[in-house]
Parts: structure tokens; sequence; C-alpha cells
């Protein structure tokens, strides 16, 4: 168990959850060790110099664009995150756009970004990038979502009357934790694809490859327990038969 | 309270030679290492002194006057278990549940080989006043002595 914190633990749950990434890969990709101590007993006590804060914005931890962006010497004046004690958007939810030139609309999210409480929101608050243009070619207009605060620009939507509304995490008579509507006490459900990532819709619905041990043949058991050891067992099925017995020792 | 060993002996430290310097300069450039014009040179004029370096893996053979004889008793066979009709694959399915086993013990041992017959025979009162079965199965029949002998026998892991 590691006292030191990781790194990934400063990225949020669900900001890795889409990935379907290990969190040993996603820390080796962030890992930046500027100097580390030489191995031997006379160089205790171990000291490590690494990069600790890191700027988190649209590009995703482990991807060469944030390790550009965090490259080493490179300093960003400190991005101030309110602290949201549960994260409540999740990658499907029916949200309404409260800013900007699409103010009113509704969409489903479609990113979280945890570290900056940010959410993508479907075909909502985009931009035209004008990319790869150079002397000759013109280049071409790519429309590309921007974030929104899920604080303050972004609310999320009561299934009812499909209007924007403040919500509440209460608990049901049989002890589940839901969003309920302030507005209409309704709850509202967590959406179908918030076990969603790149590998599968969800475990459930995954399709099986051919390198894939099904579930039935993991679940089954074929141990019998007997009172014989691993050479004992590995003998009587290869019909090795030795009746030897060791002479009797004693203790003085 | 602390003593002070009077004893006079002579010794020699190895921990300052152990945890010494060892970030020596000069480095063997064998195989791939070194660059494109070494690599090139050592294609042509190979270098005695820097060998291909095998890393551990033993010729299939001997060198006699120049030429390699390859011996074929000395080129490894791999015995692998024939996988036909072998469920399990290598990676694991998402579908899979998580399963939770508990560790196999000597009670767990104990309950599946004497448990039941020490059962039985409680609820059909086959046991003697003292708890002994009066039918006593084979392993119920060995003495102490002959249990261990056949502990001890090839296979054992009692040490």
């Amino acid at each position: 168990m590691r006292l030191t914190q990781l790194l990934c633990s400063s990225v949020g749950k669900w900001s890795k959850q889409f990935s379907n990434l290990p969190d040993r890969y996603i820390e080796r990709t962030m890992n930046q060790v500027y100097w580390k101590n030489p191995k031997g007993s006379q160089y205790k006590p171990n000291t490590e110099v690494k990069r600790k804060k890191f700027r988190f914005s649209v590009h995703r931890p482990w991807t060469a664009q944030f390790r550009q962006q965090n490259s080493p010497g490179k300093l960003y004046k400190k991005v101030f995150v309110e602290p949201i004690k549960d994260w409540s958007f999740f990658r499907g939810d029916r949200v309404e756009v409260l800013v900007g030139p699409d103010k009113g609309k509704q969409g489903y999210v479609k990113q979280i970004i945890e570290e900056r409480n940010w959410v993508f929101v479907e075909g909502l608050n985009c931009t035209l990038k004008d990319m790869g243009g150079d002397k000759k070619y013109p280049g071409i207009y790519v429309k590309m979502e921007q974030p929104l605060l899920v604080t303050t620009q972004v609310s999320l939507v009561d299934p009812s009357d499909l209007q924007a509304t403040a919500f509440e995490w209460r608990f049901t008579e049989e002890g589940d934790k839901v969003r309920v509507s302030t507005r209409t006490g309704r709850i509202i459900p967590l959406p179908a694809s918030i076990e969603e990532t790149i590998d599968y819709k969800s475990k459930a619905t995954y399709k099986e490859q051919p390198k894939d041990t099904l579930a039935d043949d993991v679940s089954e058991v074929t141990f019998q327990p007997a009172l014989k050891t691993f050479q004992m067992d590995i003998m009587e099925s290869m019909d090795i038969k030795d009746e030897r017995v060791p002479l009797k020792t004693y203790w003085y | 309270m602390s003593y002070v060993n009077l004893i006079i002996k002579r010794s020699i430290s190895t921990s300052s030679i152990r945890e010494g310097k060892r970030n020596f300069k000069k480095f063997s450039l064998h195989n791939k290492r070194g660059s494109r014009i070494f690599k090139q040179m050592q294609a042509e004029n190979p270098d005695p002194e820097m060998p291909i370096d095998k890393r551990g893996v033993r010729d299939v053979g001997y060198t006699l006057n120049g030429t390699f004889y390859t011996v074929p008793e000395m080129i490894p066979e791999l015995i692998v278990p024939d996988l036909k009709d072998f469920k399990l694959k290598p990676y694991v399915s998402y579908r899979a549940p998580e399963i939770y086993q508990e560790e196999l013990t000597a009670q767990t041992l104990f309950d599946v080989v004497y448990a039941p017959k020490i059962k039985k025979d409680h609820t059909e009162n086959k046991l003697s006043a003292d708890g002994n079965p009066m039918e006593p199965s084979v392993q119920e029949k060995q003495t102490s002595e002959e249990a261990w002998n056949k502990a001890k026998m090839t296979g054992s892991e009692l040490l």
C-alpha cells in the first residue's frame, strides 16, 4: 500500500471512467521525475523531485498534448475550482445550457472533466476552429464543443416536464442514493451510459472476442480439494508408484 | 546497556566497495548498440574483443575450425500440453463476475476429507462412548506412525 499520494488521484474518477485505462498506466504517463536518488544505502532518505502541479484542460492526462502543456518548466497560474462533494453529471445525462448562444437548449453530456468541473454537451456551446491552414490551402473549419462549468453554466433536466431544475441527492426508502429534483420531487435517474467505456457500452452487453475467456468458464469451479500435495497428484495422474518410506529421524 | 567489544580483530570492509561509485564511463557496444557508422564497421570487420552478446542463450552446437556444427540434441525441445478444448484464454471477458474465493486452509481440507464421515457416524450413533468410530474408514484405522510415514513419502512437503 503506497503511502505517497498517487498522481492519478488528482485525476477525477469520472474523467477516467470512459477511457477504461488502468490507474498505473495513467500514473506512468503523467509521471515526470526530474531527479531521483541513486540506489545505495548511503543515499537514504529516498528523494524524488517530480512535478506535482498539473494544468488540467481539454486534453486527457495520458495524452501527448497534456504532456506538452505540462512539459518541464511550464508554470501556470492556479485555476480555482469549486470543490464539489458529490459529482452529479454523468455521461448521457440530459442537461440544459444556461449561458452562451445556445442558452435554453438541451443536450446530452458527452465528456466529463472533473478536475475543472467541466462537461461537454453534445452539439451545444460550439465554436468553429480554423484548422490546417497554410499559405496555399485555406484550411477547414471544425466545429468543436466548448466546456461548460457544472456549477453555474449547466443544469440537469427534470424528466417529467423536461425543464431545467435544481436537484439534491437523497436516499430512497430502500437506501439507494438518488438525485431528486427540488422543484417537482421527481427522481432523476442515472443515465444508462454511466458505465459506458470506449471498450463496451455496458459490461453485460460486451461482445466476447476470440481471446476472451467466457464469463461462465471463469466462474466455473473445477478444483476438488484432496488430501495430497501437488507432487502426489502428478504422480497419481502419471501412474508413478513410489512406495519408499524415509528412515526414521530422531531429535536429540 | 551497551557493551564494547574488546576483542581486537582485523576485518575487511566490503560495504564501501559494494555501495561505492559504480558509474563507470565505458560501456560495451555490442549487438545493436553504437552509432550507424560503428555498426557498419562491425558488420564488415568485427572487432574480436567485442563478440556478439548472446545474452546468456547457449549455442545449439559447437564451432570447429571456423565452421559451426549444429547438434540436434542441444536444440531445446519445448513440451507444451495439448490445448485442444481448453476453455481458458489469455484475456477475461468483461462480463465475468467478481469472484471471491476464501483461503484454502487445513480446516477446509478436513471439512472435505474427514468431516462428512464423522458427521454421518454421529447422526447414526455409530460412535462409541469415547467418541471413536465403530466402523472406521481406511484413514481412521491408521495409527499415528502409519499416517506419518504416508505423509513423508515422495511428494511430501514436510521438511
